[in-house]
């Protein structure tokens, strides 16, 4: 940048004491951010070593406590409705992936402009319509047409957001792929499908892994959806642990949901580095 | 010609899915908003009893508090992260991944995580009633939990790394040829933001603000577990209805409602961004 003509080069020291004052006001404010965001999770964290009172969970810390966590690994009520979260987590996440995929790709390559749009509409309608709704209205759906609640129509349920999340993924990533190289498949003689398969998916790989494992988190981490649709005998982590939330929790919730986040880290953590190589390939490209 | 059917084809893969899953489902909703109900049963026909005991005397008031919450939270939320987000992206220098990141992680952690602490923190006899004496802030009991404002405190801490990233995203897009140039022709720091920076950061409010507002309106976990489950919004009427009165009639009628308000605000934020989110949507499709 060139010095200014009119203006003296030097600043005034009043405006750099007031550009430094703001500087460490801002982040006073950030770090105030932090500490609140962190708050929680810390206290979740050493509340599940709370010796607690009477078995349930109490505002003081009443003494250490190592034994919450061998109950969280050894309650069976806990340990099946973990099963069921995995399994139900697994196979809505595999769902929403193929059709997450077919839609990002889609919103991007399908020939028909109004087809493009009716499927941009549908999915961004799908990214902002609150829990509550879908939920409620999927238990209006299914109980109306007399379709029996059971863990596929909780993973069904699960699926329409989880959609729209792996079809923005997905998108982000066909934007960027030249479609002279589909075409070019084509006049070798390739079939629409062998292109498919062989010049596009191979290169969504590493975005599909990421929307995969976005996906995977949100179906295992939802509370609302599953609160709904969820039976005595289909009983997902999240809403046992909701319901004892509501009539007063023991710490060894407090020590499963620990448990929970540090894997959803590690899992979110291997979902970035795939979103990361994804984005590199993407520079070389260019 | 037959690359045109395949794609119409595939197309149709997630159109069909997403139909049964939720379409068909909302039209349920719709129908069932005009019938009749008994207990567990809905007979069908054009009524608008519904409609008029949702927005009745009884009723009314959670629905005007819902939108209330939501709207006000939401602004409480965008007046936090902006400066949070503005020192992310145009203060942090070399540290701004790790600046972004630290936000991010707890947006990561599962929804139950983040808001279940509230209930030790905000506790009577809690670590936030103690260090509020030590400092001597607060003489009495803390009395926060199992109200609104416990609702809004957890509400903010959820909400608030989505507004910040939002904000970052096109904050960190302003280029800084603007900003120069606006300080080479002798604004004032000040001036500069207020009249460049805002101005360009709009996009980013409106969609901070969609993506806190939506989802708030439905809000169902938070003021159950912080608001000490009085039925103090929409989502938990609505629930309710559901679940325990068998009314899903008036259930349906209540969810029509929540979902007119949603597009009531979206379609208020998409012209106050001159159509900006359409924009997008039609050149990613396109």
């Amino acid at each position: 940048m060139t010095a200014p003509l009119v203006q003296a080069p030097v600043r005034r020291p009043s405006v750099r004491a007031a550009r430094l004052a703001t500087a460490v006001a801002l982040w006073v404010w950030y770090g105030l951010a932090a500490v609140f965001l962190f708050a929680p999770i810390a206290t979740a964290i050493a509340y599940s070593f709370n010796e607690g009172v009477a078995g349930k969970q109490t505002s003081a810390f009443t003494g250490f406590s190592w034994s919450w966590y061998a109950q969280a690994f050894t309650d069976p009520t806990v340990r099946q409705a973990t099963e069921t979260s995995l399994r139900v987590a697994f196979w809505a996440a595999v769902i929403a992936v193929v059709i997450g995929t077919i839609l990002g790709f889609e919103l991007v390559r399908n020939p028909s402009r109004v087809v493009r749009r009716l499927l941009a509409g549908l999915t961004y309608i799908l990214l902002i319509v609150p829990e509550t709704v879908l939920g409620v209205s999927l238990l209006l759906f299914y109980t109306q047409t007399r379709i029996p609640l059971s863990e596929f129509t909780l993973v069904a349920a699960l699926t329409p957001p989880s959609i729209s999340v792996v079809a923005f993924v997905v998108r982000a990533r066909m934007l960027t792929l030249d479609p002279s190289v589909e075409d070019a498949a084509a006049d070798l003689g390739a079939s629409r499908l062998a292109t498919l398969r062989l010049i596009v998916l191979p290169q969504l790989v590493p975005a599909i892994g990421a929307a995969a494992l976005i996906a995977y988190t949100f179906a295992f981490d939802n509370v609302v959806i599953a609160n709904f649709l969820s039976t005595p005998v289909v009983n997902v982590l999240t809403v046992y642990l909701y319901g004892t939330l509501q009539y007063g929790a023991t710490p060894a919730v407090y020590a499963t949901t620990t448990i929970v986040f540090l894997a959803t880290i590690v899992v979110l953590a291997v979902a970035a580095t795939l979103l990361r190589t994804t984005l590199r390939l993407r520079g070389r490209i260019r | 010609m037959r690359r045109n059917t395949g794609d119409h084809v595939l197309a149709a893969v997630p159109l069909a899915w997403l139909a049964v899953l939720f379409l068909v489902p909302l039209g349920f909703t719709l129908v069932y908003s005009f019938g009749t109900s008994g207990f567990g049963s809905v007979t069908l026909g054009f009524s608008l009893d519904n409609y008029a005991q949702a927005l009745g005397p009884l009723y009314l008031q959670t629905f005007l508090r819902t939108l209330a919450f939501a709207v006000g939270t939401s602004i409480a939320c965008l007046l936090f992260a902006y400066p949070v987000a503005y020192a992310i992206a145009r203060r942090s220098g070399r540290f701004t991944v790790v600046a972004f990141a630290l936000i991010l992680v707890p947006y990561l952690a599962s929804l139950l995580i983040r808001v279940m602490s509230w209930q030790i923190l905000l506790a009577q006899g809690g670590p936030l009633e103690r260090i509020l004496r030590a400092v001597g802030l607060l003489r009495s009991p803390l009395t926060v939990l199992d109200s609104l404002p416990a609702v809004v405190i957890g509400t903010l801490a959820v909400y608030l790394p989505i507004a910040v990233i939002a904000l970052t995203v096109v904050l960190d897009r302003i280029p800084p040829e603007v900003v120069e140039a606006s300080q080479d022709l002798g604004a004032r720091p000040s001036s500069t933001f207020w009249t460049v920076i805002v101005p360009l950061s709009r996009p980013g409010v409106a969609t901070a603000a969609l993506l806190t507002t939506v989802p708030m309106l439905g809000e169902l976990v938070i003021p159950v577990l912080l608001g000490g489950n009085k039925g103090l919004f929409l989502a938990q009427a609505i629930s309710t209805q559901y679940a325990q009165s068998q009314n899903y009639a008036l259930g349906s009628a209540m969810v029509v409602l929540l979902v007119i308000a949603v597009g009531v605000i979206v379609a208020l934020l998409v012209r106050l961004t001159r159509g900006f989110d359409a924009a997008g949507a039609e050149r990613g499709a396109g």
